[in-house]
């Protein structure tokens, strides 16, 4: 019986089929010819001009120099417009360009996508972002520091997260000071990620490294104190899998304490909660498989009904590319997930139009020439796998992707060339249409990022967007070279060749049970290694133009101190006392729930109040087991 | 002929960065090292307690995560605590692992930190040389450790030229110890299955002490990677005692020293003593002691044609036949050809589908209920 991806394939290469038919008809059909050529003029027509600050007058739609029916074809329907079906050329209409200044021609044909999602998800200076109130004339121009407030939101995500939650929140405060979205990034320490308490045995050492230790509701309370949590210039994005349901369900009832019931249907922003990469890639999962998936499920669905502007689960290719895999087996890998969580939620009796606007991806920028198109392809195979196997609408269609540059391809030798590296990283990942990019702290090879390389990787996005004129004026403008298509051709037919072969193994889930992601991916990380021993992949002052003499850097680490850490434990303790009766009642009323096939989530958010995230973990590994790793 | 240096290897509690130590068990194994390998996100209570039960040379850690001048104070200091410091601990990671913190760390009792770019032969080539003598250890009053340790006498006696001081009273097993044994083709899922049994041993009966003697195949230059520890979560608990074991040269699943190292475990108080082979062919018989009481064939629905299952000795001999993954399309087919197979023997032997990788299987239930009633029954009738 074939999975769903199967019926994908399929679907691409049908798709790819009727391409190449309507480019036929559209030069045998003279009526139909004639339609698309009017089609072509009328969107010619409708392309606004803008002008460049030296002048040069630009559209800002770029187009193929083409006039011929089939051609014509092959571009609208294999390609697409920016904001148009399969998406190739992005998934917005618009996307980074500078705001619309005045009116020059008519406006209204195009304007079909102006949702306020879009606006949301757009770049940096999208005309049609309800700033229209003050609008600035191009002759009028302001330094940009004072314009800034005033912008649209930037697609700028800074990674953060260490030591207590209060420290965290101070971080937060001053990295988001002068944005006026408050858009939150959060990374968790080690034992929170593993759904362990501080206080458990052996831990002690790992409380706030690398992120911070959340333990109790209280802890989420403190986490965001100061944001206005329900407000539209508010997102939180949480980086954490395994116990993503708990964290979840906490983070829920910390916004209720603080701001009452009401709240939750305003609720926005990301929780990454992809458990099949955790067993393909990352190694953080901490319940079985298959009872992982019905917890994530059930939180997707909870979530997807009461908090409409919620992304609960973040499709992540990163950790998989970053564990070594092939830029294609990244798109591959992630992509197959998310059609399998589709199918999860199909098979939930969910339409696509409901859950599918609810899905986001992340992907890994790195400096491979399959970079080039890889979001680009990923997002046409996912519009039409949504469209034509799942019977997804428009906005359901969508491939909302968020980049991260690549940390494997920083080293430490000569750190400062991890700017250079970053910089095309991030080139590449804006000429792919991503909706939002981190670009890496160049000292990330030896510690976690300080304020200064912290500073200069956020510049860096801003010099590449608002500095320089690349991606200010023109959509499209790196679009459609030759170059770009035998790549897109490429990684396209490499991209369904990982799904036939997924599908002969009997679909994701039985793929995984079979290590075959994890082994792939081990294999191409032994090459990749290999590759770089016996110089075929040259990486500069490492193993070419290496300086004999240089030293090592000191770094000052960040590291959180013992008493930090022993607050954490002795205020954990106290939580656990104070709720001791409670917890005991909220547990076994989740146990009992979990041991049906009713969905658990509104007992874990019950749970999340009085219960500590090491309680819930441990005894929902009680009822369901825990993970058995693959070795 | 010494016998090989076993050490024991992990990576911390809420750390998955196992790409490091995997390589490195490798080129260990490949330099004569019999590694036995304790998996990722490992607890120090887990990592003590399978160092003192393995009686290894030295624990070796893996740490990418932060942390790592705790973890590693923390297990010297354990270890000490259970006067096991004879045990040294090595490691390193990735680059948040400072010259400062190396210094602080073998102040605090760690014998040595790589640093990312040390080769890996260096590694290998450090542990041969530092370990290969044991330390002269004074004598202990854990009784646990004095059964590791006599383990490792029995064990090195094989390596050595003369074989005495085996075991020195040849008197039968205790009264209520149950021996079970566990053999099968190799990804037959019989680790894993032992692993849901004890969980459920343990659970039975809150008192109950279990002991597992696992093997795994020596390979070229002599090593073994003894990994299934990482499998068996559940058996990394305070009342099982676990030790793994490689073949050294021997055909056939077990070691030269099984026999006598089961006959001291059958004499030490335990409830339950299980015993894995390594994956076995057709013609294996591993069990030929006397004092296994239970012997269990795990098969994979997969086995090939049906003619195969005639040659297949352990059906003739086991007394409980179990068809793990059954969850596979293939296990209907299996389950009714040895189902005709076992017709032939004329005796009494049970058949069981099992699903292993699934929690509260009704399966290795089944088997819990079958091994638990012989061994209630063998108590009743002594």
């Amino acid at each position: 019986m074939m999975s769903k991806l199967g019926s994908v394939v399929e679907a691409v290469d049908k798709y790819n089929e009727h391409v190449l038919a309507e480019v036929k008809r559209a030069r045998a059909d003279e009526k139909f010819g004639r339609e698309l050529l009017d089609r072509w003029n009328e969107i010619k027509r409708n392309i606004k001009v803008g002008t460049s600050p030296t002048g040069l007058q630009l559209p800002r739609l770029a187009l193929p120099e083409i006039d011929e029916p089939g051609e014509i074809a092959r571009f609208l329907v294999g390609d697409g417009l920016p904001g148009e079906f399969p998406y190739l050329n992005g998934a917005y209409r618009e996307m980074y360009l500078e705001p619309w200044q005045e009116p020059a021609i008519e406006t209204g044909t195009f304007e079909k996508n102006g949702d306020g999602r879009k606006s949301r998800l757009n770049g940096a200076r999208n005309g049609a972002n309800g700033n229209g109130s003050t609008p600035r004339a191009a002759k009028n121009r302001v330094p940009d520091v004072v314009r800034k407030p005033q912008q649209a939101e930037e697609p700028t995500r800074l990674f953060s997260g260490l030591m207590l939650a209060e420290d965290t929140n101070k971080r937060f405060h001053f990295l988001s000071a002068h944005q006026r979205s408050k858009r939150l990034s959060t990374a968790f320490d080690g034992p929170t990620l593993y759904g362990i308490d501080s206080d458990a045995d052996g831990v002690f050492g790992k409380i706030g490294e690398g992120g911070v230790a959340v333990d109790t509701v209280e802890d989420m309370v403190r986490l965001y104190d100061g944001f206005d949590l329900g407000s539209p210039d508010f997102s939180a994005s949480m980086t954490i899998s395994g116990p993503a349901p708990i964290i979840m369900a906490m983070y829920i009832a910390a916004a209720q304490r603080r701001f009452g019931a009401d709240v939750v249907p305003k609720l926005r922003g990301t929780i990454q909660a992809d458990i099949f990469k955790e067993v393909q890639a990352q190694n953080e999962t901490i319940f079985p498989v298959e009872a992982s998936l019905r917890f994530l499920g059930d939180m997707m669905e909870w979530t997807m009904r009461h908090m409409p502007r919620w992304y609960p689960v973040s499709i992540s290719g990163y950790h998989i590319g970053e564990a070594g895999s092939t830029p294609v087996q990244q798109a591959a890998y992630t992509l197959s997930n998310g059609f399998a969580y589709a199918e999860m939620m199909a098979d939930r009796g969910m339409s696509a139009d409901e859950f599918g606007p609810r899905l986001s991806f992340f992907l890994d920028c790195g400096l491979d020439v399959e970079y080039i198109a890889l979001t680009r392809v990923s997002r046409r195979i996912w519009a039409i796998g949504m469209k034509e196997v799942f019977g997804a609408g428009p906005k359901a269609q969508l491939f909302k992707v968020h980049t991260q540059t690549s940390g494997r391809s920083l080293i430490a030798a000569e750190f400062r060339n991890n700017l250079t590296r970053t910089a095309a990283e991030l080139m590449l990942a804006y000429m792919n249409g991503t909706n939002s990019c981190h670009s890496n702290s160049a000292d990330e090879p030896f510690t976690t990022p300080s304020e200064e390389w912290i500073r200069l990787s956020a510049h860096s996005q801003a010099i590449l967007l608002e500095e320089s004129g690349i991606f200010k004026h023109t959509m499209n403008m790196l679009s459609g070279s030759p170059g770009m298509k035998a790549v897109e051709r490429a990684v396209e037919a490499a991209i369904l060749e990982e799904f036939r072969e997924i599908e002969r193994l009997g679909g994701v889930l039985a793929a995984v049970e079979n290590r075959y992601q994890r082994s792939q991916i081990q294999n191409a990380a032994h090459r990749y290694e290999e590759q770089i021993y016996d110089g075929t992949r040259p990486i500069v002052a490492l193993n070419k133009y290496r300086n004999p003499d240089e030293e090592m850097p000191e770094f000052e680490l960040a590291r959180t101190p013992r008493a930090r850490q022993q607050l954490q434990v002795d205020r954990l303790k106290k939580f656990k006392t104070k709720n001791a009766r409670k917890a005991e009642q909220a547990l076994d009323k989740l146990a009992d729930i979990v041991e049906t096939d009713e969905n658990c989530f509104p007992a874990l958010l019950e749970a999340a109040e009085v219960c500590s995230l090491g309680q819930i973990s441990e005894r929902l590994q009680e009822v369901v087991g825990r993970f058995r790793p693959m070795v | 002929m010494a016998a090989p240096i076993r050490v024991l290897t992990a990576v911390p509690i809420c750390d998955g960065h196992d790409s490091a130590i995997n390589t490195i068990n490798l080129e260990f194994i490949r330099h004569g090292i019999e590694v036995v390998y304790l998996g990722f996100h490992r607890y120090v209570s887990d990592i003590v307690r399978a160092a003192i039960q393995e009686d290894v040379a030295a624990v070796g850690i893996s740490s990418y995560n932060g942390g790592h001048i705790e973890f590693f104070a923390e297990v010297v200091k354990q270890l000490k605590k259970r006067g096991a410091d004879d045990i040294k601990v090595f490691g390193g990671g990735g680059g948040t692992i400072t010259h400062d913190d190396q210094r602080i760390m073998q102040k605090r009792g760690v014998d040595k930190i790589f640093f990312a770019g040390t080769a890996l032969t260096d590694m290998a080539d450090f542990v041969r040389d530092r370990y290969a003598k044991k330390p002269k250890r004074r004598a202990t009053s854990d009784a646990e450790m004095k059964l590791a340790r006599k383990l490792t006498e029995i064990e090195e006696s094989y390596a050595g030229k003369s074989r005495k001081a085996k075991v020195e009273s040849r008197k039968s097993k205790s009264g209520s110890t149950r021996v079970i044994g566990f053999t099968g083709p190799g990804g037959a899922g019989k680790t894993t299955l032992i692993d849901e049994l004890v969980l459920r041993m343990l659970k039975r009966d809150a008192k109950s002490r279990i002991a597992i003697l696992s093997h795994d195949p020596s390979v070229v230059g002599n090593g073994a990677l003894l990994g299934d520890r990482a499998t068996m979560i559940n058996a990394q608990n305070d009342r099982v005692f676990m030790r793994s074991m490689a073949t050294r040269g021997q055909a056939g699943g077990l070691s030269p020293a099984t026999e006598d190292c089961l006959q001291l475990l059958a004499q030490s108080g335990f409830d339950y003593v299980i015993i894995e082979t390594v994956g076995t062919g057709q013609e294996a018989m591993p069990f030929q002691s006397k004092l296994v009481d239970e012997t269990v064939l795990v098969m994979n629905p997969d086995y090939g044609a049906r003619l195969q299952l005639q040659k297949i000795v352990m059906l003739d001999l086991a007394d409980i036949v179990v068809v793990n993954k059954s969850d596979l399309d293939r296990a209907k087919t299996a389950v009714n050809e040895i189902e005709r197979r076992l017709e032939q023997n004329l005796r009494e032997q049970k058949l069981i589908s099992t699903v292993a990788k699934r929690h509260r299987d009704r399966g290795v239930d089944e088997l819990c209920d079958l091994l638990t009633r012989c061994a209630a029954a063998k108590k009743k009738g002594k």
